[in-house]
């Protein structure tokens, strides 16, 4: 009889003595497998001296049971039959641990997922397969060594990328936790797409009024360095040692010395068309984006100035009064170190001219819903007054077109969330100005999902804007009047229709930004089939990665609204506060490990390991050996199943482990 | 030389000869040769006889590829057996329906590998050939004639088959017009279906004139002063069908219909006679105002002599 404990030794002096708790599940696999049976094969396996059956294993008094029985039953390798081990693993080893047996003890037998869910019209064939799922986990388990976590310790600091409003609300709450913060923007301000809006659903609060305000506590925060026009270069290292290189780009204007007093953009000769605007309005080879940007440094742009194209003017240098121009600056590396990061990367518009039967880009009033939102905005183009661009004359009847770009098989399959609400409050706005104005919404459906939401387009309805149930086939466009025919099918009629409208808003699909590969490579992170960042899990860790250490928020995780993004930044925020709070990180024990009698110093491993985890080491004798970092080894087993040598194996995953549960599987003895 | 071999299929011979006549002419100025598919039959038709039956379907239109797999060429042709045909080529892409469909052929003595492409001849003219070549052998510029370009269903659809351009915003037809120094007129309804395919026609002409309807009438609102096709089908029911209207009462003003290669023929300085432009139901009144130099203008019944002897 020994029962290993954590502190006890690596070794397993004795013979093993398995327990096995299978678990009910509810009825998720009680009512497709025969329980009692599973006992009773578990219980007569070698090795095997107590087997058992529970209602729900992960409850207090299943946890109860195991503990209670590895006392008394002297357990020493513990086989919990039930759900994946992705699932509950973690409350199993914690279980272990509890009862002073090591956590890695534990060997988990997927007969929910695996079995009872993908079996649930052949009873008797689920039975046989959990049998053999549990028969091979009894059999890695009597080859299970206790493995030790290791411990370090944690950079106090947090690396936000991304200064959209989520990105905002994370660094706000981390900063005022007492953490360092650094933020990182790749345009020269923050504020992100919020910042672009008029109003936001369903208060009509003023975008700008309620986002500023956080734009300059963000600037103005002791624990925040806002790090705009700047690019996450590379990062290396683990959760709570990342050490992060950021590229600051170069804006040939000295940060300290620029007042953002703006006469340089006032002097600058030359006009380009202004992104923030999405190029209804134009914006100085120099310049801020807007006029609340943060910070109010200034940026050249290098692609438009005369004089860093063509070597004359430099008409703000001679203008500055803080002589704050500086055109010899270049592009600066940056290196810091943080316990966490979190990503806020948000979205992209999907580009409208991907459906060539709406026309936008050809003919001149179809715009899209940012377009419209420039329009209406007092800070906008036209100052808040809404005019169609073919005659800039305010257009008499408006239709929106919802889903450009989502619920499309041809585009994307996944809804953007947001645009049923914000057609609906660009259709409120058109009739506040214009309650003559003919609003139509073509919707498939109109999903009005969050709190408030209902009740606006209620009210809108009441204002009299009509919604027709259709997915609008094509626009042409009058060649004379420049109006807007739209042919379509009202569904809820069964009749094909045309109508002609002043303008039309075509509702853009929200998707992943651009750059997402680029971070995700960077990070090593996952990304869902809809290509957002992929949570750890889509309900119980909805704001951490599978790579430790990193977070997720806002639209980078997925298409959501102001609302859900900021509520999600916060979550962000306390996760990724925790290990800043606690101080220390333990590792997973399970990663690679090398044989140094069998290495040979090949190297494949070193070129193969996709997280840079692995480096060949010379040793005093000259010879070459295989190093593996287990801070930085994520265990996946790439070095191990490529080493020609067989000098690698995985911790918990032995070649000899994984044999014994594949004889176990393969035998016939289950049947 | 580049050779196509020349699947004429069923409408172009019986009906519009003037459609092949051009069609010889105009790749001949482009030094592409189109062999004669001795043998070939109906394609045959994609909407009703595939639906119906597959497997035949497949078979006789495999026939019809194995006929060019011997010529050692690919096909080019002028109406919707590109459906059936291109599509049928797709499917025997498949190992295992290539092997069912051969193992008939065989019981007369002939197979099919698969090595045929199948090309429209609008795709020959936009992409093989190309507009810059077309532009450098205009002699007649085709200024201020305004064509209303209609591309029909099976030269782009199904989509995800055809490849050769978008399906929502096609544009070879529209550019060789343009080329060709016309003007192809934007339209309501552009993509909409002539009426005919698919039965339609054959099962119910009342439902498939009112297609033709709609689409002649919003050309007209447009003021197109022709209708170009690339389809024998489509052609015939621009052609036939407005004035089957016209019998009802329904349509007063008929606009000529043009097949793609006869407007590149006329282009090139062919004469409307050798491109049988007058043997159309509608008769080609936007010659006159192309103020082109014109032989005989007479209606001919007799098949286009000259344009024969110059084949």
């Amino acid at each position: 009889m020994i029962v290993v404990s954590r502190e006890s030794g690596k070794k397993v002096g004795s013979e093993p003595r398995v327990g096995v708790f299978v678990c009910h599940c509810g009825t998720n696999i009680a009512g497709f497998t025969d329980i009692k049976s599973l006992v009773e094969y578990a219980s007569k396996q070698p090795g095997v001296v107590f087997a058992t059956d529970y209602t729900y294993m992960c409850s207090e008094p299943g946890q109860e049971l195991i503990r209670k029985s590895i006392k008394k039953h002297k357990l020493n390798r513990v086989i919990v039959a039930s759900c994946s081990p992705r699932m509950h693993e973690p409350t199993f080893r914690k279980v272990a641990e509890s009862a002073d047996l090591n956590p890695f003890l534990v060997e988990m037998a997927n007969i929910r997922e695996q079995c009872s869910w993908v079996h649930m019209h052949q009873p008797e064939e689920a039975t046989i397969k959990a049998k053999a799922l549990i028969g091979s986990a009894i059999a890695k388990a009597r080859l299970l060594e206790p493995l030790e976590s290791a411990e370090f310790t944690v950079e106090p600091s947090a690396l936000i990328i991304g200064g959209g409003i989520a990105g905002i609300q994370t660094s706000l709450d981390l900063a005022e936790k007492g953490f360092k913060v650094y933020l990182v923007e790749k345009t020269p301000s923050i504020g992100g797409h919020m910042a672009q809006l008029d109003k936001t659903f369903p208060t009509l609060d003023c975008s700008a009024c309620i986002l500023t305000p956080k734009m300059v506590d963000v600037g103005r925060h002791p624990n925040i360095t806002l790090l705009t026009y700047s690019e996450v270069k590379a990062v290396e290292g683990f959760i709570g040692n990342f050490k992060v290189t950021v590229t600051k780009k170069a804006r040939y204007i000295d940060e300290e010395a620029c007042t953002g007093c703006g006469i340089c953009a006032q002097k600058c000769p030359i006009k380009v068309p202004n992104e923030f605007e999405v190029g209804l309005g134009t914006r100085k080879a120099v310049y801020i984006p807007f006029p609340q940007a943060v910070p109010t440094t200034h940026t050249i742009d290098k692609e438009h100035c005369l004089f860093l194209t063509k070597g004359v003017c430099k008409i703000c240098e001679k203008m500055c009064p803080a002589h704050a121009i500086r055109f010899d600056q270049k592009d600066e590396d940056i290196e810091i170190k943080v316990g966490t990061i979190i990503i806020a990367t948000g979205y992209d518009l999907y580009d409208a001219k991907k459906k060539p039967q709406y026309g936008y880009g050809v003919y001149k009033n179809v715009i899209t819903g940012l377009e419209f939102e420039r329009l209406i905005n007092a800070a906008g183009p036209t100052g808040g007054k809404l005019l169609r661009p073919s005659d800039s004359k305010p257009p008499k009847s408006v239709a929106f077109l919802q889903c450009v770009g989502s619920r499309d098989a041809n585009a994307n399959r996944y809804c953007s969330r947001v645009c049923c609400m914000a057609s609906l409050k660009h259709a409120h706005q058109i009739k506040e100005k214009h309650p003559d104005a003919e609003v139509s919404i073509f919707y498939m459906d109109l999903r009005c999902f969050g709190k408030g939401y209902e009740e606006f387009y209620e009210r809108t309805q009441n204002e009299g804007v009509r919604a027709v149930r259709a997915r609008v086939a094509e626009i042409y466009e009058d060649p004379e009047t420049k109006n807007l025919q739209l042919r379509f099918e009202d569904t809820l009629q069964a009749e094909i229709m045309t109508a002609e409208f002043d303008m039309v808003v075509l509702a853009t699909a929200i998707e992943p930004a651009l750059d997402t590969s680029a971070i995700q490579k960077l990070l090593k992170l996952s990304l869902s089939a809809d290509g957002f960042f992929l949570e750890a899990h889509p309900k119980l860790r909805p704001v951490e990665t599978t790579v430790a250490g990193v977070y997720l928020c806002g639209v980078a995780q997925g298409p959501k609204d102001i609302p859900d993004a900021v509520a999600q930044a916060s979550g962000a925020a306390s996760q990724a506060a925790i290990p800043l709070i606690t101080g220390k990180v333990s590792i997973e024990p399970i990663t690679a490990f090398v044989d140094e009698d069998l290495c040979s110093g090949c190297g494949i491993c070193e070129d193969l390991c996709p997280y840079s985890a692995i480096e060949i080491k010379e040793l005093d004798d000259g010879k070459r050996k295989s190093e593996i970092n287990e801070a930085l080894c994520k265990g996946c087993g790439v070095c191990g199943a490529a080493c020609p040598s067989g000098a690698i194996s995985m911790k918990g995953f032995t070649d000899k482990q994984i044999r014994a549960q594949i004889d176990a599987l393969t035998a016939s003895e289950v049947a | 030389m580049k050779k196509f071999a020349f699947f004429l299929g069923c409408i172009t011979p019986l009906r519009y000869p003037g459609i092949e006549i051009a069609t010889r002419q105009v790749m001949k100025q482009f030094d592409i040769g189109l062999l004669d598919m001795d043998g070939a039959s109906c394609c045959p038709a994609p909407g009703v006889f595939g639906s119906f039956d597959l497997w035949n379907w497949l078979l006789i239109g495999a026939r019809n590829l194995s006929i060019a797999e011997k010529l050692d060429a690919d096909i080019t042709l002028v109406c919707n057996g590109y459906a059936t045909l291109q599509e049928v080529n797709h499917l025997l892409e498949d190992e295992e329906k290539r092997d069912r469909v051969n193992d008939v052929l065989g019981k007369i003595g002939r197979r099919y590998s698969g090595s045929t492409k199948v090309r429209h001849c609008v795709e020959l003219l936009a992409e093989d050939i190309g507009l810059e070549k077309i532009k450098s052998k205009i002699t007649n510029p085709l200024k201020g004639l305004k064509v209303g370009v209609h591309y029909g269903c099976h030269y782009l659809k199904p989509s995800k088959v055809r490849l050769h351009e978008s399906p929502e915003a096609p544009d070879h037809l529209d550019k060789i017009v343009e080329s060709l120094g016309a003007e192809s007129v934007p339209y309501r309804e552009k993509l909409m279906c002539c009426g005919a395919g698919g039965g339609v026609r054959a099962g119910n002409i009342d439902e498939a004139l009112d297609f033709t309807l709609e689409k002649v009438q919003n050309m007209k609102d447009a003021g197109v002063d022709c209708i170009l096709t690339p389809c024998a089908f489509c052609h015939y029911q621009f052609d036939t069908g407005q004035i089957e209207l016209k019998k009802k009462e329904k349509w007063n003003t008929p606009i000529p219909v043009i097949f793609v290669t006869q407007l590149v023929g006329l282009a090139l300085g062919m004469s409307p006679k050798s491109l049988g432009l007058y043997e159309h139901h509608i008769s080609p009144k936007y010659i006159d105002k192309l103020g082109l130099k014109l032989g005989k203008t007479k209606k001919s019944s007799s098949p286009t002599d000259e344009a024969v002897a110059s084949c």
